[in-house]
């Protein structure tokens, strides 16, 4: 029996309000399906798992400018640097979905609360002038997606 | 793929529209007397065909810079000239007169070039001014301050 196979128990217990809520796990060793969980526990509070000079951190997605893929890899581009995810662009367009962010080209996941304004680019495309001064441009296949979110429709 | 159909389409309309202006103008300096039978009509249609083939087969795999699409639209622009001088006077001796309208040519595609990027760019500022107007409305009521 592999370690992904074993059956976990799962023990939900109701604690005093005046007590920091908490997930406690007990296992045999840290492995993928345990990182998982935690990476789960973190998104619901509102953090990511970065990696920055190969130490791992937690990242307030709030904090998160926009997320490119670039050769197979996936940054996070933050006010404080720049640190990688381990997970794909498609699967983090999903996951960041409830906080604001919108795909704006095949690479780019763009934060719409760190956009400072919106202004035409050439051949129908625009571009998205961020609150760290950089500009990401928006891909003119993913323009209608763009304004649907920016009305507060879902995509 | 249909929002690029889209804009090709939008391009295609305005550079027939510009043409139309071109052929007045330039017609009207250099060939006053000239009379067209109804095939003048077509000829706009054609001329803009033409420009728009390469906007409608060249689409970039990776998200271009402002400087890199400008780059790519200059050199549509010029491959576009070339097309129409070989449409134009293909096979024909280069004469004094020749070229006089190649030179008007050359300057009424450029002169549509930037009309047609100027349009577009006025459409597209509205369109821009009513996204960051919507962006202000969505961040105001998700509470995040200027």
């Amino acid at each position: 029996m592999t370690s992904t196979d074993k059956v976990m128990d799962l023990e939900v217990s109701v604690i005093a309000a005046d007590k920091n809520e908490y997930v406690k796990i007990g296992c045999h060793e840290v492995d993928e399906r345990i990182g998982e969980i935690v990476r789960f526990v973190k998104l619901r509070q509102g953090n990511i798992e970065g990696i920055r000079e190969g130490e791992k951190y937690s990242v307030p997605i709030r904090d998160i400018y926009y997320i490119e893929s670039v050769d197979d890899k996936t940054f996070l581009y933050m006010k404080g640097g720049v640190y990688e995810s381990g997970r794909r662009l498609y699967d983090l367009e999903e996951v960041m979905e409830p906080y604001h962010f919108v795909r704006i080209s095949k690479s780019i996941i763009v934060n719409l609360m760190k956009v400072v304004s919106i202004k035409p680019a050439l051949n129908g495309r625009f571009v998205c002038k961020l609150r760290n001064g950089e500009e990401v441009i928006i891909s003119r296949k993913y323009v209608p997606d763009v304004k649907k979110k920016l009305k507060g429709e879902s995509v | 793929m249909k929002e690029h159909l889209k804009e090709c389409l939008r391009n295609f309309f305005i550079i027939v529209t510009c043409i139309n202006v071109a052929m007045f103008v330039l017609g009207s300096i250099l060939a006053p007397d000239q009379r067209f039978g109804y095939e003048a009509f077509v000829y706009p249609i054609f001329y803009a065909a033409l420009a728009s083939i390469p906007t409608f087969f060249v689409s970039a795999k990776r998200v271009l810079s402002v400087k890199q699409l400008l780059f790519r639209e200059v050199l549509g622009m010029i491959i576009v000239m070339a097309l129409l001088f070989v449409v134009m006077f293909g096979g024909r001796p280069i004469t004094h007169e020749i070229i006089i309208i190649a030179v008007s040519v050359a300057v009424s595609v450029v002169v549509i070039f930037a009309a047609v990027n100027a349009i577009t760019w006025i459409l597209d500022s509205k369109t821009a001014q009513d996204m960051t107007a919507d962006l202000k409305a969505l961040q105001e009521n998700a509470g995040v301050e200027e």
